[in-house]
């Protein structure tokens, strides 16, 4: 099942996945990424940055909570936090998570992103995601 | 002459300082275990502010418990990165300040190198070229060691680290955070009789995030049969996945001691600690003809004594930094 706002596909298929969030995107480079483990999220991610055609091995942030990475313009981040392991807003602010978010040159990607609600920007683009079984994943925007 | 360096750590959850004599590691401490005892208080989870508010009091009793005074110190070293950026910028801050004015020369040093040389801690010495699998929440990698500071990641994980597959196990589970030490001790009781696929990884790299799908979808499977299946089977169930994530890892290194031809093998990190990856390392070692090196547990998990000895053997070659150096959050080894 395809619309505007959701998109179902295997992770074969991956690419076109990452390309449909980028397209949604358009100029918003803030992405919050929601769903519960195994969705997919960490998976996506890396296939956002290897459209954006990062270099840097992209692995999970989730012990190290924010992975920069270079993007190839040579002068802008890619920023990917992971806020599984925080439990307050608090945390999030101690390790600067608002000054990345607020950086607006940068893509920043957010998985578990629940406890940043009250500072999220206002065009941040939420991207909820379901794991259908085995391969099949659905992304609704 | 003897040689007395401090090191210092602060790349992600626990502050901790540490001092190295002549290659001799006379403390080792770490805040968030002593430091919280003696002085109280919580210690909220990789916050800076917490970092600053232990480094001092942490680096103060590194100095005591090894009757060292800062006068005596010859050099700092420092973790300067890979790491979160607010951590490490308490460490590095921390370490400028003192090297300026105690005029000590300061002393770089690689979070990942670093917990390879916690192979040097104690004899016996290996001999080089070495491999050694670093493990932890948040590393995963196969590294060959050439010499005390010539190293080269061969082969590492491209998406979750080892420590993290038990840690996201441990969730599913319904086990607290982190989770690997009770995975590890629940699994001595159960039997690994449920199977999880190899994930299909090319060369030395890993990958973790397939298998913690698995492990979801294995766990739907059956509690929608029987919603009590991870109550009755826990012991087993943490003895699969433990054998699973640890034949992940050992056939890695296998394959690349056969790959370099390299019998010296050692690991490092704090999945290091788990039974099950020393016992099939160990028997690696034995049907291998490999001469195997396991740190200390103390050495095992991030801690300051590595850096210090990190910090060492670069003094002796005089690989020293000048005081505008500030903290890389992403540095790879080489």
């Amino acid at each position: 099942m395809q619309d505007q706002n959701t998109f179902t596909y295997d992770l074969r298929d991956i690419a076109a996945a990452a390309e449909f969030v980028l397209a949604k995107a358009g100029p918003r480079k803030v992405i919050a990424f929601y769903g519960g483990m195994g969705a997919g999220k960490t998976t996506l991610i890396k296939a956002i940055c290897a459209q954006l055609g990062v270099q840097d091995i992209t692995a999970s942030p989730t012990f190290a909570l924010i992975n920069v990475y270079a993007h190839p313009d040579g002068h802008t981040q890619v920023y990917h936090i992971d806020l599984y392991r925080l439990r307050h807003l608090e945390e999030a602010l101690d390790i600067g998570v608002e000054e990345i978010l607020y950086k607006s040159a940068d893509y920043v990607f957010i998985e578990w992103p629940e406890i940043l609600e009250p500072l999220m920007p206002e065009d941040v683009l939420r991207v909820h995601l379901e794991n259908l079984g085995d391969t099949q994943r659905r992304m609704g925007i | 002459m003897s040689v007395i360096i401090l090191g210092i750590e602060s790349s992600c959850d626990d502050t901790a300082a540490a001092i190295v004599q002549d290659g001799k590691v006379r403390s080792n401490c770490i805040a968030g275990q002593e430091v919280h005892r003696l002085y109280g208080g919580v210690v909220p989870e990789a916050a800076s502010r917490a970092h600053l508010s232990h480094i001092v009091p942490v680096v103060q009793q590194a100095m005591e418990q090894a009757g060292v005074a800062l006068h005596q110190v010859d050099a700092i070293a420092f973790t300067r990165g890979p790491g979160l950026m607010g951590s490490l910028l308490v460490g590095v801050s921390f370490a400028k300040s003192l090297a300026l004015s105690l005029q000590r020369p300061l002393i770089e040093v690689n979070h990942l190198l670093a917990h390879v040389a916690s192979n040097f801690a104690d004899p016996p010495m290996p001999n080089f070229p070495m491999l050694c699998l670093t493990v932890s929440g948040g590393h995963t990698q196969i590294v060959q060691v050439d010499d005390y500071l010539d190293m080269r990641p061969l082969g590492q994980t491209l998406d979750d680290a080892a420590g993290e597959a038990f840690d996201k196990t441990g969730k599913l589970l319904g086990i607290e955070y982190p989770s690997g030490p009770l995975i590890d001790r629940l699994a001595q009781q159960g039997q690994a009789r449920f199977a999880f696929p190899e994930p299909q990884v090319p060369g030395l790299d890993f990958s973790f995030s397939g298998l913690k799908t698995s492990i979801l979808h294995f766990l739907q499977k059956h509690t929608a049969a029987n919603p009590d299946f991870v109550k009755q089977n826990l012991p087993d169930i943490c003895a699969s996945v433990q054998h699973r994530i640890v034949t992940i890892l050992m056939r890695k290194l296998e394959m690349a001691a056969a790959q370099t031809g390299i019998r010296e093998v050692a690991i490092a990190g704090g999945v290091s600690a788990n039974s099950e990856l020393r016992r099939q390392f160990q028997q690696a070692g034995q049907r291998l003809g490999w001469k195997v090196y396991i740190p200390r547990l103390e050495y095992c998990t991030d801690n300051a004594a590595m850096i210090a000895l990190a910090g060492y053997f670069k003094y002796l070659r005089g690989d020293f930094v000048a005081h505008d150096v500030t903290p890389m959050a992403r540095w790879s080894m080489v």
